[in-house]
Order: structure tokens, then C-alpha cells, then sequence
């Protein structure tokens, strides 16, 4: 027990001795002699000036290392066709970033422009393009540079995937811009801004075969002036349909009128033959038109049910063996199609440059009535930026890039290859566009186009008039019905966004 | 340097096998420490709190991995279903609105009433129907026979289903030397346009040949294990091969019979990628368009780009409402209670 005490006593003697100590040196500490706050903030603002020196310091460094190894600049860009010939759409970037980098280099500049990113094609169509653009968007991996169909604009500006463009293409006005027909400019606007720059335009013609009409008894005049008259309005959708069944009772063709086996909008032009609007730019509200609806189901009930000229499945057909099969082996008298189908027939072998000369005629789609306007639809493909790219920093570069696609150049090697129409004046002029004689040929019909409305409801409008369409050549719907139907789901839909005209 | 680095090696059978026994030693090692960790947790909880702590834990594993792959993608449907999502993703919510809609929508008794056209066709005709048909007519044949018979009609099963789709399609094409055509040009009888007079001839053939083998392969193993002692009492008293039918193997396969009915209205009610390939719910307007197909086509098909994912998920929801229903009802008339409780086959 008495080493147990020991202890005890050893430890409270050195506790007390350290307080005692403790207490010893407070008192006998000398005093700071300014106020110790002050030296304090002195301290604290040397330190920052210490860390701001480094950190510029680190930035030189950095800024240092960057043109001693030169930096590389990544833009992703993506575009579609589907078709496979519009490939330049996506390649143009990577043609006009080397001549960029060359020049780069030239003016002595470290910096490397790199573009990445994706040309889609078929078996990728719209639907699924759009939904990948939408989901790389909520990953935060968008493309800076995304093209589109000029009708998502208004969907793509109202929630905010894309920036406006009116600042950046004032910049670059008086290169290119200035140059781009100014009907295109009224297809990238939306609430009164510019929301992305046109690539590339078409027109619609309807094509027609010409051995077949020979065969009909028609001289080679006759044939030749038929877009003439056409586009003068002597031969109406009336001669479309008894010309057709002419064709088909004489059995020389097994259809008489081929159109798209999938929704779409070349079926719209027989709405606008018929007086029918899409969309009033005042209102900005899209527009459907009873009347004109009710003389379009009239007119396509006619085709399948009076006359016998479209098949009653046509819209659930196959491309190939509904669409360009039938029309390129002359199976079909007329085909309501595009100009970038002469670019895929030729492109997939179904007929030579030669071939087509020789026996496929164009024209605009005719007027609904003697005397009226024939029609045409375009639908320009746009560059937009979206605004991702300007949280990388990295909408300046995006823009000049597609400044540089703009240009004729760059965008001949498309247009040719496609058989796309001239975005810009000079184009038409240009080298390679101007040896192209169908593209030449078929530029007249712009005068006729319109477009579609860039309205963010857009897609439920479509939606209605494929399914009534399809209903009535199915034989579903009468047209009567089809056009009750139309009118119900667009007031139950998108009742606020459409105005009913007689 | 003399002597070959290990790297200049040629590499022989033995030193894989000596790479794979290191390999599969090193998991066995793993797999083993893994096994003892959980196991002495195990038991420390169960002499810590009991056994019935224990079950909670030894269910973890898999109550997570039910939770996460099997229970949320149906919380997030039912959830996204009260939203006005698109394309944007945004959770705008909007409560019941979209079942309003549902209420609303002037197609939905159409496309509600063409999926249970399909389920219970396909079901009646093919995968209950010709399955009993084909497995009872196979059991009844020479075994090698019927074996072979068994496995040809396993061929759609195992064809790539959007390969065998689209020869169908081709099969049914409207020209006149298109395969089904063809033959019926043989029969004298003129080309017929399948695809638009008779959509649901096609649809329903196409799931039905497929949707068979799986009952067939059921029942067959099922009409197996019937012990040889039935038949040949049966024979001995005189019965006849349809007797032998109607009074031992239809009564003995039962249970089977109940199971793949549900498994199969169930299965039938969510698919509709042969339908998509087929006809994409055409050719007029929504002629064979089932529920799910519409969801699908509500939620993520629209040329124009207007999607719209919480109608989608909304109509989704109600497939699965459905669903639950029709599993309460066959668990209720088919009393499956009782067959779950033990084995209906051994006898």
C-alpha cells in the first residue's frame, strides 16, 4: 500500500507543479506590443496576396506549357441524313477545321481545332436522332454543334437547348450571311430572334415517268412541257388523278401515284394546293383550314377508292418496295418525292445519271384548280449551337466552324452529292453546283415553297393529320370522319395553338 | 545478357494452366473469405436478436437487388406518370392529369379492346391451345418423332425475333409471288393483300408459333412424368387413346395448364415488339394497336418531335394495374394457393 500512496502523491505534486508553471509563464509572457486584430489582418492579407501571386504564377506557367505543346481545341458535332449521300453534313466540319488548322498554324498559333462527334444514317431515322440529342443533352454531353429540322427551333429555343444567334452572325455578316436567300432566314426565326444558321434546302417536285407517258400515247413535247403547264396551273390535281388511272387501266404501271410509306410532310402540299396555311406568322399560332382539310381527304379518298392510282396501304409500306422500287423500274407513273431522291437513286444504282435524263420527268405538285398556284414544301436542315457548347466556352469556335460550312465550297460538296438546293446567291455560281444540271434545273421551284410552322406543338399537328390520312386511304376512316377526328384531336390536344379557319 | 527473359518465353499449355489454377485459386480464396465473413455476421446477429433479424439479413443481397431492378423502374413509371415529362426530362408535376386524359382519349377503348382481342386469340389458339395440341399429339407418336417434331417447332423461339418478323412480312407481302401468296396462287385462289385485309391473321400467327413452344415444352414435361402405370390400366380397361386424354392426362396436367394460362396472359399483355415490327399498330388508324405499343409510341415516337414520356408511363401504369388484377383473379379462380403449396405432379 505504500508504494500505492507514493504514486498518488508523486502525481498530484506534478499536476499542481504544472499549473503552477502554466500560471508562472502567463503572467511573466511579454506583451504583444501592437493590436493583435490588425496583425492579424496583415497576416491574412499577405497570404492572399501570396496565393494570388502563385495562382497567376501556375496560370504562366500553364499558359506556358499550352504553347510549347499547343493546345487542342475538341468541338463535337452531329448531323443526320438519314439518307446516307448527305454525309458532307457532318464531314464539311472536319474538311474546314484542317483549313482552319493550316491557317492556325501559318499565323503561328499552337491551338489545333479537333472536331469529334457523329453523322447519323439509316436505319437511324428522326425519332431516334432527336432522342439521342435530348438524352446526350441531360447527361450534359450535348454536341456543341447540333443540326435539325428548322421546326424543332421553336421547342429547342423555348427550353433552352439552344442560344441565339442574331450577335454571332452579325459578326460574320458581310463574309457569307449576307449572301443566304432571305426566305431561308424566315425559317430560323422564332419570337423575332435567329436561332440557327440554314445548311441546306430543297424542294419537292413530283416526278413523273416519262416512258410511261409515252407509252401513253404522249408526243415527246407534250412531255417536256408538262412542268410548264404545270407551274402555269393547266394541269390540276384533277389530271393528276384521271392520267394516273389512265396509266394503271391501261396496265402499263401497277400504281399510278406513289408518296411516303412513313409520316412525314410531303403530303402537306396537297393541303397548300388546296388553299390551305400552315401557320399564321402574325399570331404565330398554327392554322387548319376545314375547308382545304376536307377537299385534301376528299382528294386522297378519290386516289385510292374512285380511281385506283395509290394503294390503300401505301403507309404502311416498305422504302424499297413501296417507294423507290416501284418508281425507278417503272412499276409507277408518278412519285410525289424529293430532290434528294435523284441523289439515292443514283447513289444506290437504281438508275445512271443517264437513266434518269432519259426517263424521269419533274415538276412542281400541281394546283387544285385550273389557273390556281402549284406548290412546293421545303424543309431547311439548321446549324444550331446549343448552349451547352456556351458553357464549355466553346460557342465562338462552334460558330466559326459552321460560318465555314457555309460558305459555297463547302456547302456544293453537299448540295451536289445530295441533291440539295443553294443556301447562298453565289452558290448557284459555284464551280461544282453550277455543273449540276438538275439542281439548276429544279431551282425555279423555290419561288413556290413554304415551310412548315416552327411551333413547339408542331409534332402533335403532324402526328393528326398522318394518322387521319392513313385512316382514310386504309379505308378506317371516311373522310367525313377523318375530318371530325382531326378537328376533335387538335381541339382536345392543342386546342391553344391552332386556329380553325373556314 | 545470357538466358531469355520471361517476357521472350514462349508461352506453353502448362503455364496457362498453371495461370488459370492461380486464377480460379485466388476467387475460390475471395469467394471463401467472403462466404465465412457473412456467415459469422449471420450468426452473431441470430444470437445477438434471433432468428427472425437473421432472415432480414440473409435477404439483403437479394431484397436489394429485387428493389433496385424489379420494384424502381415501376415506382419511377408510376411517378414519371405524374409528370408532363418530354424530352426535356423536367418533372413538371401534374398530378392526375394524364389518367384524366386516359379517361378521355377517344382511342383508348379501341386499343384497350384490340389487346385483349390479342392476348386471349394468341392465348386460346397458340400458346395454350396448339401447345396442348402439339404436346399431347408428340406424346403420342414414337418418341424420335415426336422429339423432332418438338424441336422444329422450337425453331421460331430461337430465329432472331426481328429476322423472323421480317420474313414474315416478306412471306405476306401483297404481290402475287410472295411466299403465302404463291401458294395460294397454286390453289388457284387470287393474291390477297395480308397486311392490310388481315393484320391480325399475321400478328397473331407470328406471336402464336413463337408464344407455342414455351407451353409445349411445359405440358410435354408435365404429360412425362405421368407414371406408365395410369396408361396401362387405362388400356387394360378398354380406353381409347382420346379417353386416355380427356380422363388422365388433361386432369393430370392441370396445375401446368393454370400456370402457363397466367404466365402467358401476362407475357402477352406487355409485348408488342412483333406487332411493332409487323404493323407499327396499322395499317389504318390504330387497327392493331395494342396498350403497350401505344405507350411506347406515345412516349417516344413522334416524327414531328413532340414526345410525351408522362402520358407514356401514365398508360404504362395502367398495363401494370391490369396486370396485378388479372394475377389477383387467377389466383383466386385457379386457387393457386394450393398448387404453389406443394407439387401437383408426382402422384
Amino acid at each position: 500500500m505504500r508504494k500505492g500512496q507514493i504514486t498518488i502523491q508523486a502525481i498530484v505534486f506534478l499536476i499542481i507543479g504544472l499549473l503552477l508553471g502554466a500560471a508562472i509563464g502567463y503572467f511573466i509572457a511579454p506583451k504583444p506590443t501592437g493590436d493583435i486584430d490588425a496583425l492579424q489582418k496583415e497576416l491574412e492579407d499577405k497570404e492572399a496576396q501570396l496565393q494570388q501571386i502563385q495562382a497567376q504564377l501556375q496560370d504562366a506557367l500553364s499558359q506556358l506549357e499550352n504553347l510549347k505543346q499547343g493546345k487542342t481545341i475538341t468541338i463535337k458535332v452531329w448531323a443526320i441524313g438519314p439518307d446516307p449521300p448527305s454525309e458532307y453534313r457532318f464531314l464539311n466540319f472536319k474538311l474546314a477545321a484542317e483549313v482552319l488548322n493550316e491557317m492556325l498554324r501559318d499565323l503561328g498559333s499552337n491551338v489545333t481545332i479537333e472536331i469529334e462527334g457523329q453523322f447519323f444514317a439509316r436505319p437511324i431515322e428522326w425519332e431516334q436522332y432527336r432522342q439521342n440529342f435530348y438524352q446526350s443533352f441531360a447527361a450534359g454531353e450535348a454536341p456543341d454543334v447540333y443540326l435539325t429540322g428548322h421546326e424543332d427551333i421553336g421547342y429547342l429555343a423555348e427550353n433552352n437547348f439552344i442560344i441565339p444567334l442574331d450577335d454571332y452572325i452579325d459578326k460574320y455578316w458581310d463574309l457569307i450571311y449576307y449572301d443566304i436567300f432571305p426566305t431561308l432566314w424566315k425559317s430560323v426565326e422564332y419570337k423575332g430572334q435567329k436561332w440557327a444558321v440554314p445548311q441546306d434546302t430543297e424542294a419537292r417536285p413530283l416526278y413523273f415517268r416519262k416512258d410511261v407517258l409515252r407509252q401513253l400515247g404522249w408526243s415527246e413535247e407534250e412531255i417536256n412541257a408538262l412542268p410548264e403547264k404545270i407551274k402555269n396551273g393547266e394541269f390540276t390535281l384533277q389530271d393528276l388523278l384521271e392520267v394516273a388511272k389512265q396509266a394503271v387501266d391501261a396496265g402499263l404501271v401497277e400504281r399510278g401515284i406513289l408518296h411516303r410509306v412513313k409520316e412525314g410532310y410531303d403530303y402537306l402540299q396537297f393541303y397548300l394546293a388546296y388553299g390551305g396555311s400552315l401557320w399564321n406568322p402574325q399570331t404565330g399560332k398554327m392554322v387548319f383550314n376545314t375547308t382545304a382539310w376536307e377537299l385534301t381527304l376528299n382528294w386522297f379518298y378519290d386516289a385510292v377508292y374512285e380511281y385506283g392510282v395509290i394503294s390503300p396501304n401505301q403507309f404502311s409500306g416498305d422504302w424499297d418496295a413501296d417507294f423507290h422500287g416501284p418508281f425507278t423500274e417503272g412499276r409507277a407513273l408518278f412519285l410525289s418525292g424529293g430532290t434528294w431522291h435523284k441523289g439515292e437513286w443514283i447513289q444506290k444504282g437504281l438508275l445512271t445519271e443517264e437513266e434518269f435524263k432519259e426517263v424521269v420527268g419533274y415538276a412542281l405538285h400541281p394546283a387544285a384548280r385550273p389557273g390556281g398556284k402549284p406548290v412546293t414544301l421545303s424543309h431547311p436542315l439548321v446549324y444550331t449551337i446549343t448552349t451547352q457548347a456556351k458553357e464549355r466556352g466553346l460557342d465562338e469556335i462552334a460558330f466559326v466552324l459552321v460560318t465555314l460550312v457555309t460558305l459555297p465550297t463547302f456547302n456544293s460538296k453537299h448540295a451536289v452529292q445530295s441533291a440539295h438546293l443553294a443556301i447562298t446567291r453565289s452558290q448557284v455560281m459555284e464551280t461544282q453546283y453550277s455543273q449540276d444540271w438538275f439542281l439548276q434545273d429544279v431551282a425555279y421551284m423555290l419561288e413556290y415553297t413554304t415551310f412548315i410552322p416552327n411551333h413547339p406543338d408542331w409534332g402533335k399537328y403532324s402526328r393528326i393529320v398522318f394518322n387521319a390520312l392513313r385512316a382514310v386511304e386504309t379505308g378506317d376512316m371516311t373522310p367525313s370522319e377523318a375530318l371530325n377526328y382531326m378537328i376533335n384531336e387538335m381541339q382536345a390536344q392543342i386546342g391553344d395553338s391552332v386556329e380553325f379557319v373556314e | 545478357m545470357s538466358g531469355e527473359s520471361i517476357w521472350q518465353k514462349e508461352i506453353t499449355g502448362e503455364d496457362i494452366k498453371r495461370f488459370f489454377q492461380f486464377l480460379f485459386g485466388a476467387l475460390k480464396d475471395v469467394f471463401i473469405n467472403l462466404y465465412n465473413k457473412f456467415y459469422d455476421y449471420g450468426s452473431q446477429i441470430i444470437s445477438r436478436y434471433g432468428s427472425k433479424m437473421a432472415i432480414f439479413f440473409f435477404l439483403i443481397p437479394s431484397l436489394g437487388f429485387i428493389s433496385i431492378f424489379y420494384f424502381l423502374p415501376f415506382v419511377l413509371t408510376f411517378l414519371i406518370g405524374l409528370t408532363s415529362m418530354d424530352f426535356t426530362f423536367q418533372w413538371n408535376w401534374v398530378g392526375i392529369q394524364n389518367y384524366i386524359r386516359i379517361i378521355n382519349d377517344s382511342f383508348a377503348p379501341k386499343i384497350l379492346g384490340n389487346t385483349f382481342f390479342y392476348v386471349f386469340t394468341t392465348l386460346s389458339f397458340f400458346n395454350v391451345g396448339m401447345a396442348l395440341v402439339v404436346s399431347l399429339i408428340t406424346n403420342h407418336i414414337p418418341d424420335e418423332v415426336g422429339s423432332a417434331v418438338r424441336g422444329i417447332w422450337l425453331l421460331p423461339r430461337i430465329t432472331p425475333s426481328t429476322v423472323y418478323a421480317l420474313l414474315w412480312l416478306w412471306a405476306a407481302r401483297r404481290e402475287s409471288n410472295a411466299l403465302i401468296n404463291w401458294f395460294l396462287g397454286l390453289l388457284g385462289i387470287p393474291p390477297i393483300d395480308w397486311m392490310l385485309n388481315h393484320p391480325w391473321v399475321i400478328v397473331i400467327l407470328v406471336n402464336g408459333f413463337v408464344g407455342t413452344s414455351f407451353g409445349m415444352i411445359v405440358f410435354t414435361a408435365a404429360l412425362k412424368s405421368i407414371p406408365e402405370d395410369y396408361y396401362r390400366a387405362a388400356r387394360v380397361d378398354g380406353a381409347s387413346t382420346w379417353e386416355i386424354i380427356r380422363y388422365i392426362e388433361i386432369p393430370m396436367i392441370k396445375w401446368p395448364l393454370l400456370f402457363v394460362t397466367a404466365y402467358q396472359t401476362l407475357s402477352l399483355l406487355t409485348s408488342f415488339e412483333y406487332i411493332l415490327i409487323l404493323t407499327d399498330g396499322g395499317p389504318g388508324l390504330y387497327t392493331t394497336e395494342v396498350w403497350s405499343l401505344y405507350s411506347y409510341h406515345v412516349a417516344f415516337r413522334s416524327y414531328g418531335g413532340t414526345v410525351e414520356i408522362g402520358y407514356g408511363a401514365a398508360l404504362a401504369t395502367v398495363l401494370v394495374i391490369i396486370g396485378i388484377i388479372l394475377s389477383i383473379i387467377y389466383w383466386k379462380v385457379f386457387k393457386f394457393e394450393e398448387m404453389m403449396s406443394e407439387p401437383k405432379i408426382e402422384v
